[in-house]
């Protein structure tokens, strides 16, 4: 594909890749930590409730949370110990949360392995049947590991009133500094690929399309090859995108693969498409074919104010602090700790804070990279100078939604497509008179998801 | 370890650029004609741009002191009202009526209606139009540039004072009454866009801006659709004229090099404060400014019509911007 025509979407951004820190690093297991705390909300839907009890004594996979939703996903222990209490803490992005929290046995538990070697070329996903494969992904608990956590089994399950035609694999990773999925893919190249052709199997598609941005191009050719010597291989096509900032947000990949657009405010099953992570399609190839559910995932620790960056492959569970201090701690400069990528992830202030399954990354930034951003210069005036509206990827308009939901009128966001927005912060980012731009949207459909409840 | 930790909305990082950056390429922008204008008027040029930026400071300093706000005369906007302010009046102007446009430009078109970001029309703009509507005969006496000869050779109609000047927009004027042949008229195009011409301060050399708003553009300070709208409109339209009745009507051709259209096209109309948000918006903008600059031009009274042409427009930015409301892709949202 030429340079000219590179799939992409209209919109979006270029901000430094910055992901030499940690690209080359090959996916190391951390220790398992001397406590978990294995939250019981983990994901969009209904939260768990827990079915350990306090002093229970729990083994590595156990089922310690579950719901009867049908939008939910089960929780699971991931190490041998004790449960020591069921409490509130600190979560993220939802405040707070009830969570499991395990005194690990650390003399008897072994750090689980990834377990990559299992899979081969010979993989065949018709050894199961579609609901096989369904009740496994579900009984492992897996979410959508990008990000939103959306529960995988709604996603893939055949669903007669919305039939997906065709399977998106989103191995985009746009966000700066992250590089889990890029490692993911490289290392874990088979497994990915069975998780693909499962979840192609449970969700009916005919045709497969791995969306992968042209930074990586050794994932691309380790992806080709893969696929040349797979037996559905030629139902499974590689699609070279555009390396632009929100190119992994999912209604933009559909746009740069298919030329399609997801109606406003809509999901893609709607228009037949199923979006999933790479790394979910890891974490479904291994509940399927070992049965082993999801309680670790690799995450990127990254920045240039921790001591060993890294890509790990974590317990769930375990707090930021005791990921710092197996990486070697935050150097002098740090000044901000993301949880997540640097465009969407969530500042923590908590240590104590754990990772679930939706972490893809912790960013340390520096004060240097803080202040020079935007933090620490003032918020001046809108000058109506119109780079939110080229930059946002959903064609909205940014200034005037902000200005609304300042002004306290919900309404007036509203008419500019408030529910519209997708987040990404591009707007924030190009925004010359450092005006949290995303942060007041954010705000407004808070707003106006509480003015709903009321009613 | 974790003394001291930044806790803020996603995104946590941003591109190194502030609103003083932007105000400061404007200026960058603005530093070939400032330095044409001196070269053409000498010390007049210097003092009239000096008197102008101070008055704009100093209104802005006194409303922000009034209004008990932080100082905002580091965000060099002021600094940019008053250039473009002083660019657009004559070299003779006397120093109090540039003083008082600037202060005017800044309290009454900018900060009464709420600052930076909030006015309707562009300060400098309405701020001529003030010292036009005060002021009349002041603001049309035109100086020769100091490069050339006082008496003027290249049309046959002798001045009436050594030192003033006739613009070449006020020759196009008369040669649509019949006072001047339109042929030798049009062909101060070429002296018009060198800058040997007589002109407000920053219109004389069309060169000199040309070069300027290049360097908004390369550096994405100002986008293409708004210059092009106003320069394709505005030569259109000059075209049909000359087509029609050539002996009227001049060229084109002086028309784009002469008065304010290039310090319009790429300084006045670009403000982005009072011109519309969205790309068809900007288009539909420049070119109800270029039409109205020639159909001022070609048929009301006056010889220039940027200052009212952008005026006007700046009024219907509003509405402008009410009729390009962008839809959200994939359509309306069902919420």
């Amino acid at each position: 594909m030429g340079i000219l025509n590179r799939a992409t979407f209209a919109g979006g951004i270029h901000p430094p890749e910055n992901k030499e820190f940690t690209q080359s690093c090959p996916i190391e297991p951390m220790p398992l930590p001397a406590q978990l705390t294995v939250p019981l909300s983990q994901h969009l839907g209904a939260p768990c409730k827990p079915v350990v009890g306090k002093k229970e004594a729990v083994k590595a996979g156990q089922l310690i949370g579950s719901s009867d939703a049908f939008v939910s996903a089960p929780v699971h222990s991931p190490a041998d110990g004790t449960v020591k209490d069921i409490a509130l803490v600190p979560h993220p992005v939802i405040g707070r949360t009830l969570a499991v929290i395990i005194d690990v046995d650390r003399e008897n538990a072994n750090p689980k392995q990834p377990c990559c070697e299992r899979f081969d070329e010979n993989f065949n996903p018709r050894k199961w049947t579609i609901e096989q494969i369904c009740t496994a992904v579900h009984r492992a608990g897996i979410v959508g590991m990008g990000g939103a956590g959306f529960p995988t089994r709604v996603k893939i399950e055949p669903n007669p009133s919305m039939p997906k035609e065709i399977l998106v694999i989103n191995g985009c990773e746009c966000e700066p500094f992250i590089t889990c999925d890029y490692r993911v893919m490289l290392e874990w190249t088979w497994q990915v690929l069975a998780g693909i052709r499962l979840a192609a199997r449970a969700a009916e598609v005919g045709r497969v399309i791995i969306g992968i941005e042209d930074n990586k191009p050794d994932a691309i050719e380790v992806f080709r090859q893969a696929i040349a010597s797979c037996p559905e291989g030629e139902n499974i096509q590689i699609v070279a995108v555009k390396t632009k900032y929100p190119q992994g947000g999912e209604r933009q990949l559909i746009k740069s693969v298919l030329k399609k657009t997801v109606p406003a405010g809509s999901i893609p099953p709607t228009i037949g498409v199923c979006v999933l992570n790479v790394a979910t399609c890891a974490a479904i190839a291994e509940a399927v074919a070992l049965g082993t559910p999801l309680t670790h995932r690799v995450i990127s620790v990254t920045g240039r104010a921790i001591g060993r960056p890294g890509n790990y492959y974590v317990p769930i569970g375990i707090s930021a602090k005791d990921t710092i201090e197996h990486c070697g701690g935050l150097t002098e400069t740090a000044a901000k700790v993301v949880l997540g990528g640097p465009m969407m992830g969530f500042a923590i202030a908590d240590m104590s804070t754990p990772l679930t399954k939706t972490s893809g990354a912790l960013t340390f930034l520096t004060r240097k990279e803080v202040t020079e951003a935007r933090f620490r210069r003032r918020q001046t005036p809108c000058i109506r100078c119109g780079r939110c509206l080229s930059a946002c990827p959903e064609n909205l308009n940014p200034t005037k939604i902000a200005h609304a939901v300042k002004a306290g009128r919900g309404d007036l966001a509203q008419r500019y497509y408030m529910t519209a927005c997708t987040e990404c912060g591009c707007c924030s980012y190009v925004c010359p008179a450092n005006i949290e731009i995303t942060g007041y949207i954010k705000t407004g459909k808070l707003q106006l998801a509480r003015a709903n409840k009321k009613v | 370890m974790l003394s001291k930790i930044t806790v803020s909305p996603a995104p946590h990082i941003g591109q190194p650029l502030s609103t003083q950056r932007v105000m400061l390429d404007v200026l960058i922008g603005l530093a070939p004609a400032i330095a044409a204008s001196m070269y053409f008027f000498r010390w007049y040029a210097a003092t009239v741009i000096a008197v102008c930026v101070a008055g704009c400071l100093l209104g802005e300093w006194v409303c922000n002191l009034l209004r008990r706000r932080p100082s905002s005369l580091s965000d060099l906007s002021a600094v940019v009202t008053g250039v473009i302010l002083a660019l657009s009046l004559p070299p003779a102007v006397p120093l109090w009526v540039a003083a008082m446009g600037g202060v005017f430009a800044i309290v009454i078109v900018k900060m009464l209606f709420g600052g930076l970001g909030s006015n309707i029309f562009n300060p400098a703009m309405a701020s001529r139009a003030f010292l036009t509507a005060s002021f009349g005969v002041l603001m049309t006496t035109w100086t020769t540039p100091a490069t050339l000869d006082a008496k003027m050779g290249q049309v046959a109609i002798a001045n009436t004072s050594a030192t003033t000047q006739a613009t070449p927009l006020a020759w196009a004027k008369m040669a649509l009454k019949g006072q001047a042949p339109s042929k030798e008229v049009s062909k101060l195009a070429i002296p018009s866009f060198w800058g040997q011409e007589g002109g407000c301060l920053g219109e004389t050399s069309a060169a000199a801006l040309l070069i300027g708003g290049l360097y908004l553009l390369v550096r994405r300070t100002i986008t293409w659709h708004i210059p092009a709208a106003v320069l394709v409109s505005a030569g259109a339209v000059a075209a049909i004229g000359w087509l029609i009745k050539p002996d009227a009507y001049v060229s084109p051709a002086l028309h784009l090099a002469g008065g304010g259209l290039m310090l319009c096209a790429f300084f006045i109309a670009t403000d982005p404060v009072t011109a519309p948000l969205t790309k068809k918006g900007m288009l539909l903008f420049g070119a109800g400014v270029g039409i109205l600059i020639m159909l001022i031009r070609l048929l009301g009274q006056y010889p220039e019509g940027v200052m009212y042409a952008v005026l006007i427009m700046n009024a219907f930015t509003p509405l402008i911007d009410r009729l390009c409301r962008l839809t959200p892709a994939g359509g309306r949202p069902n919420v």
